[in-house]
């Protein structure tokens, strides 16, 4: 019999709260809509204000990636003020986003993701009983050594940015802080100890080990090779995600972006992997590897509640004209539509390794398309590439003669961009100063690219487009949903939205 | 008997639920069970099912289940024009389950600055609010009479965000049924009655007054750079962040993050001052003494601290 309907279901574990209306068809999803349930206005507030107050007020936006704000921000003042980052600024800046990344990398798999194994859809899985065993929040066996380890690790942002969350240490020109060698060696301390649990724990070997994998076999060949890897958090995260078939679902567009991670201080030991980065920006379009211009960047409010300005303007042009959803039936949110070239994009871990060329990621990449699966991997097995990287900068910060700060010119008038990648991908801020003054401020996060709505074309957004066509296994306990939307890493306090009646107006605030 | 916790979140960012995670001796897995105590609900770490949610709600309002409990976290947004559709679950505003919960709640607990005085957006289209304050003013959204079950007001723990031992600590003592001394602005005396300037390693600089007028000098930020160490309470200094450090003690000045009208319109990072003398004094102090102190202090202000040589 042929059953169609309509669900709205509240999604929580999604730093702040999330709403999916999706319509079930004959067991498959035919439509979804995400709707975050949430505005708070921060836009408003940096209007007409002092061009340092954004470093205060952006990383309020959000509690779990505020680092990551901070550092957006600081770069399109930097960019505004012309100011030369010393090479240990750059290392203190790096260093700090690196530690919030493990954290938010660590948390986000275990506090967030994993827990959907313990739900009763998977009661007859094989590893059910060991799911809950590891995964039961505030008790399971991964739970309490990730929210052990995560404290840890972020004390590096308190030594060298005074506290986390909410500080406000990198400045135009640099950091504010002025860490002495012992600061540096408690640093290392904590990040060898970090590195330590990563390489027993999670990944059951080294990290030179793990490096080797490069390929569908390698990744058998190392599961297969020892108890250590299959009982490992990645060896069983892949054992459970294989048995329930995670790389058949949340299949979305063939589309990447990143605006590129973790510049390089001129003089480094670091290898760069490309040009200036450690993970290199890039727009992966349907296979094809595309250099990154941040001109090609617009916002398209065809479906939002926004005026519409005819074509779709770059972030610099874009003005917001609230319009009431009355006046445009079409529209469903109040997010815009953000396009690279005219595309919808995902972007996260996964992009940012399918456009360093990871080996592994592309392979599975080519092999299953965009899925939960390596969505979630790629989040898992990011801290490996970044360890490395901060062992190095670590003993290289405070050797030379360097400052961390040089002076610039007042902030008066000009525009900038920061462009970064944060833990849930690419972020941007786009900012306009007129007089000493805060005159436009936009922030396009990475939730807004992976929840944007259609555009113009009728193209969906990143998540909408991966829900749909999922097929539903258990309408009770509709887990594929929960899979879907978890693996993007949503943070609908970043990106929020608000709900009229029962129709879904979606509101992306910075 | 196990103490059951509600955590729900309004307008706010999860800070407070992050800066939590940072608790330490007793970490949070382990204050929960020195102090049996039960999470019925946490928006960024239960794992019930939507429906077992939505139940859980109903036999909260209908005294099925006991709230021991309640933290909010987050401001209480009322807008667009009173209507609280800015923040909404299942297309209902949030306030009005926050309101119920707090009618059923033996403590309710406002973590951080939004919900403890409303924190962001209290002058904006989303008319947020904090549980019972709206700034300065006693009132906000519970109204100035309410009390929760026990006969206590919501207890405030303001910050931006909330350190993690003040909201173990307070926790601690209203499961133990240990007495809970509040200030005027109902946060508890033991964090907010000493100013976030004590304990700065920068006070010597403070004291003879050794000024930062540019990032990194290391001098006292009080002058120039937008400190509000002196003003404002809070244990910043003294129980220090993540175990490590504070703001003020990497050079960042303090932002005034616990005070009820968090965040001013002036901008942060600038002393308002008239001729290098500060518009806002430390708390209590009067303009006279304060500048012959000063005036004194820095002609006796030893070489050592001029040249910076103190290593902070």
């Amino acid at each position: 019999m042929h059953s169609k309907k309509i669900q709205v279901m509240p999604l929580n574990r999604s730093e702040g709260d999330l709403e999916i209306h999706f319509e079930i068809d004959d067991g498959m999803v035919s439509e979804a809509r995400s709707a975050g349930t949430m505005y708070r206005g921060f836009e408003n507030l940096l209007k007409g204000r002092s061009p340092l107050d954004g470093l205060v007020i952006t990383p309020r936006i959000c509690g779990i990636c505020c680092t990551a704000q901070l550092k957006a921000a600081v770069k399109a003042l930097d960019m505004i003020a012309g100011a030369r980052v010393p090479d240990d600024a750059i290392r203190v800046r790096n260093l700090t986003l690196m530690a919030e990344q493990l954290q938010n990398d660590l948390r986000h798999t275990f506090l967030l993701f994993t827990p959907d194994f313990t739900s009763p859809a998977y009661r007859e899985h094989s590893l059910f009983e060991e799911a809950v065993k590891r995964y039961r929040p505030l008790k399971g066996e991964a739970v309490i050594p990730t929210i052990r380890e995560t404290k840890k690790i972020i004390e590096i942002i308190a030594i060298l940015g005074g506290q986390w969350p909410h500080s406000s240490f990198m400045v135009p020109g640099g950091v504010v802080s002025v860490p002495g060698q012992n600061d540096i060696i408690q640093c290392r301390s904590l990040l060898a100890n970090f590195r330590h649990w990563y390489e027993r724990r999670i990944l059951g070997c080294t990290l030179a080990r793990w490096s080797d994998v490069k390929t569908l076999e390698d990744l058998d060949l190392w599961l297969h090779e020892k108890p250590a890897h299959q009982e490992s958090e990645l060896g069983f995260f892949i054992r459970f995600s294989r048995e329930a078939q995670l790389h058949q679902l949340g299949n979305g567009h063939p589309n990447f972006i990143s605006f590129g991670a973790y510049e390089m201080p001129v003089n480094t030991g670091l290898k760069a992997p490309s040009a200036g980065f450690l993970f290199p920006p890039g727009f992966f379009n349907n296979g094809a590897m595309n250099p990154f211009d941040q001109e090609k960047i617009t916002e398209d409010v065809t479906f939002s509640h926004f005026k519409s300005h005819g074509d779709p303007r770059h972030p610099f042009e874009e003005t917001t004209v609230i319009e009431t959803p009355h006046d445009n039936t079409e529209a469903y949110s109040w997010g815009k539509a953000p396009r690279y070239d005219g595309y919808p994009a995902e972007t996260g871990p996964l992009a940012e390794l399918v456009i360093a060329s990871n080996p592994l990621i592309k392979r599975l990449l080519d092999k299953d398309g965009p899925n939960v699966f390596i969505r979630q991997l790629a989040r898992l097995i990011r801290p490996a590439f970044l360890l490395p990287a901060m062992d190095c900068w670590l003993k290289e910060t405070g050797v030379g003669n360097e400052t961390f700060y040089q002076k610039n010119e007042q902030l008066e008038n000009g525009r900038g961009f920061g462009l970064i990648q944060a833990h849930r991908g690419a972020l941007g801020h786009w900012v306009t100063l007129e007089d000493g003054k805060i005159a436009e401020y936009q922030v396009i996060t990475p939730t807004a690219w992976n929840a944007s709505p259609r555009d113009r074309e009728g193209i969906r957004g990143p998540w909408e487009e991966a829900l749909v066509g999922t097929i539903i296994k258990n309408p009770e306990h509709p887990v594929e949903i929960q899979h879907t939307i978890r693996s993007f890493d949503p943070c609908m306090v970043c990106c929020v939205h608000t709900i009229e009646g029962n129709r879904p107006i979606a509101k992306i605030l910075c | 008997m196990s103490t059951t916790l509600y955590w729900i979140q309004g307008g706010g960012c999860g800070g407070d639920t992050w800066s939590f995670l940072s608790a330490e001796s007793p970490d949070l897995t382990e204050l929960f069970d020195i102090l049996s105590i039960e999470m019925l609900w946490h928006p960024s770490l239960s794992a019930l099912d939507p429906q077992s949610k939505e139940q859980l709600d109903r036999r909260i309002l209908e005294d099925e289940i006991p709230l021991d409990i309640l933290c909010v976290e987050g401001s209480i947004i009322q807008g667009p024009s009173g209507t609280g559709l800015a923040d909404t679950l299942l297309g209902r505003p949030k306030k009005d389950l926050i309101g119920a919960l707090a009618e059923k709640a033996f403590h309710v607990i406002a973590v951080g600055t939004c919900a403890s005085f409303g924190g962001f957006g209290t002058d904006q289209e989303t008319e947020a609010t904090g549980m019972q304050f709206h700034k300065h003013d006693l009132g906000g959204f519970l109204g100035k009479k309410y009390k929760s079950k026990s006969g206590f007001p919501v207890i405030n723990l303001p910050g931006c965000p909330c350190h993690s031992d003040v909201l173990a600590g307070t926790l601690s003592a209203l499961a133990n049924d240990l007495p809970l001394e509040l200030n005027e602005t109902n946060s508890p005396l033991d964090w907010y009655r000493i100013m976030v300037h004590q304990g700065c390693t920068r006070n010597e600089y403070h004291e003879y007054r050794v000024e930062e007028k540019q990032f990194g000098e290391k001098g006292c930020l009080f002058f120039y750079m937008g400190c509000q160490g002196p003003l404002v309470k809070g244990p910043c200094n003294k129980i220090l962040w993540n175990r490590r450090s504070s703001k003020t003690r990497v050079g960042v000045p303090c932002f005034g993050c616990t005070r009820p009208d968090f965040p001013p319109r002036h901008p942060f990072f600038k002393t308002r001052n008239i001729e290098g003398i500060p518009i806002e004094l430390p708390a209590g102090v009067s303009r006279a003494h304060y500048m012959a102190y000063k005036g004194m202090a820095a002609a006796a202000a030893p070489k050592r601290l001029i040249k910076r040589k103190s290593g902070i």
